[in-house]
């Protein structure tokens, strides 16, 4: 879906736990999730620290969104 | 370490006043078999018999386990659940062979699998030729997915020990003598071989047992292959059905069998690795890279790794492959393939340029047709939700149009199955 998406000229971000598997497809922006149960999110963290992360994590999609790449780029923080 | 197997052979299995076997014939008391149960928070649990041949249809099928139970020796099998959790492996263990233990509930619904015992879809389930001890179980009002899980679970390892410790004045039909030296005191010139077993733990009921230790809570480590021969290794799995290793896998891992057979004569066996399939990226990194290093440690030259599941497991795969290439150790993968019902989309989720000999189990998408049965013990209309089936699987008559993912171990990634794929 990432791909076909981009095919269509829109920037695509794949925010996914497993990294490795997203590169193996071919994603150009990519966020790790958390976990694969739960990739924008954890539930073991108090609510409060969990919206910081679910935040940082949205932010950090919203700035991948908007920057150009030349490759597979991976934005780890 | 050494262990004897005392193989008694069970030829067919019937209910009767004691539990025993005989001349092949192994009996059941039901009411003494249920009465080991208790205390388990299952209801209106009963047993069933299902023989090789016969018209039925177990469904939905979670775990399937191997009677065994010790002779001699410390421990008792199935360490952690049954007895205490002092080491397995070593004296002797009474294994009632061609019968099996089979647990059937809804426990997660889309997660189990079932067994034909005639039919084409015998020939996709190793469970079709055991003589099947079917026990059928409900939750107490109130019990958690996850506390129905491990009901069950300790409900099937009880059962087999119980039918065991029932023979155990048995004599064995055959027995076989399993012994690996200490590591230290090997001189060969033998090419120095590791298992690398990847065992499920991706949680939420997708958890596999080491001693009664979750194993996605554990580093990766060395064991001696008699253990997983005396149950220190256990199923607690609602994955798919098609290539989740139930405990009677476990119990006849042939990988192990293999090693076993040629240790000596054209390889040296080292030990078993067993590690895990976590569901966070580091956990992955992590146990991949100890996984390696345990194997470089022991001086392999050659990894022999087995994946269980598919989809994200295959990055723990091909992780542990790329890792132990790169420390020189030659390696082997044996796995299955999700590529489509006619086979043509990419058969593993990642991949890696080191990954250059693997062998496939089969494709779990796959279709098959089987025609309906006289008998069908459990729920058949679950078949609407396993994964492989869908709405429409179960047709009017009785017959299931279904991925072969919905049969139990039809693509078992341990080699343990008949089917294979064709790389085209």
């Amino acid at each position: 879906m990432v791909k076909e998406i981009e095919r269509a000229g829109f920037p695509v971000v794949h925010i996914a736990t497993i990294v490795p598997i997203s590169l193996t497809v071919g994603a150009n922006r990519i966020v790790p999730g958390v976990a694969i149960p739960h990739p924008l999110g954890n539930p073991d963290l108090p609510a409060e620290e969990e919206f910081a992360l679910r935040r940082s994590l949205i932010e950090r999609a919203f700035r991948a969104l908007t920057t150009d790449v030349e490759e597979q780029t991976v934005f780890d923080c | 370490m050494k262990l004897e197997l005392r193989r008694a052979v069970v030829e067919d299995l019937v209910f009767g006043p004691a539990t025993g076997l005989a001349g092949g014939l192994l009996t059941v008391d039901s009411d003494e078999a249920l009465r080991c149960l208790e205390g388990i928070p299952l209801t209106k649990m009963r047993l069933e018999i299902a023989r090789p041949g016969e018209s039925v249809r177990i469904i939905p099928v979670k775990d399937v386990i191997e009677p065994r139970c010790k002779v001699e020796g410390p421990g008792e099998v199935f360490p952690g659940f049954i007895g205490d959790v002092e080491t397995v492996g070593e004296g002797a263990t009474l294994v009632l062979e061609g019968a099996a233990v089979v647990t059937c509930a809804p426990v997660v619904g889309f997660q189990e699998g079932f067994i034909d015992m005639c039919g084409p879809g015998a020939d996709y389930t190793p469970f079709s030729k055991t003589k099947n001890l079917v026990l059928i179980a409900e939750p107490e009002e109130g019990l958690e997915k996850h506390a129905y899980e491990g009901a069950l679970r300790m409900a099937g390892l009880r059962l087999a020990h119980y039918l065991a410790k029932a023979c155990a004045s048995v004599a064995p039909d055959r027995t076989e003598t399993y012994e690996l030296p200490p590591l230290a005191g090997r001189n060969s010139d033998l090419p120095r071989f590791v298992y690398i077993y990847m065992l499920q733990s991706q949680g939420l009921l997708h958890d596999t047992y080491l001693y009664g230790v979750d194993v996605k809570k554990i580093l990766p480590t060395l064991i001696h292959p008699n253990e997983v021969l005396d149950g220190a290794v256990a199923s607690g799995n609602c994955v798919s059905a098609c290539d989740k290793n139930t405990t009677y896998h476990h119990l006849n891992n042939p990988v192990i069998a293999e090693l076993y057979r040629r240790h000596g004569i054209d390889l040296d066996f080292l030990g078993v690795i067993v590690t895990n399939e976590n569901v966070i990226l580091v956990d992955k990194k992590r146990s991949s890279s100890y996984t390696a290093k345990l194997a470089s440690l022991i001086g392999a030259d050659v990894a022999i790794v087995t994946e269980e599941g598919y989809g994200n497991p295959d990055t723990d795969l091909v992780m542990n492959c790329a890792k132990l290439e790169r420390r020189g150790i030659r390696t082997v993968l044996i796995t299955d393939e999700a590529a489509g019902a006619d086979g043509a989309s990419q058969g593993l989720a990642d991949a890696v340029p080191e990954a250059t000999a693997v062998v496939s189990a089969g494709n779990v998408n796959a279709i098959v047709v089987v025609p309906p049965m006289d008998r069908v013990l459990g729920w058949p209309e679950s078949i609407a939700t396993l994964s492989g089936g869908n709405e429409s699987s179960l047709r009017p008559d009785g017959s299931i149009e279904t991925e072969i993912q919905a049969i139990i171990g039809s693509t078992n990634e341990l080699g343990f199955s008949a089917i294979g794929s064709r790389w085209v």
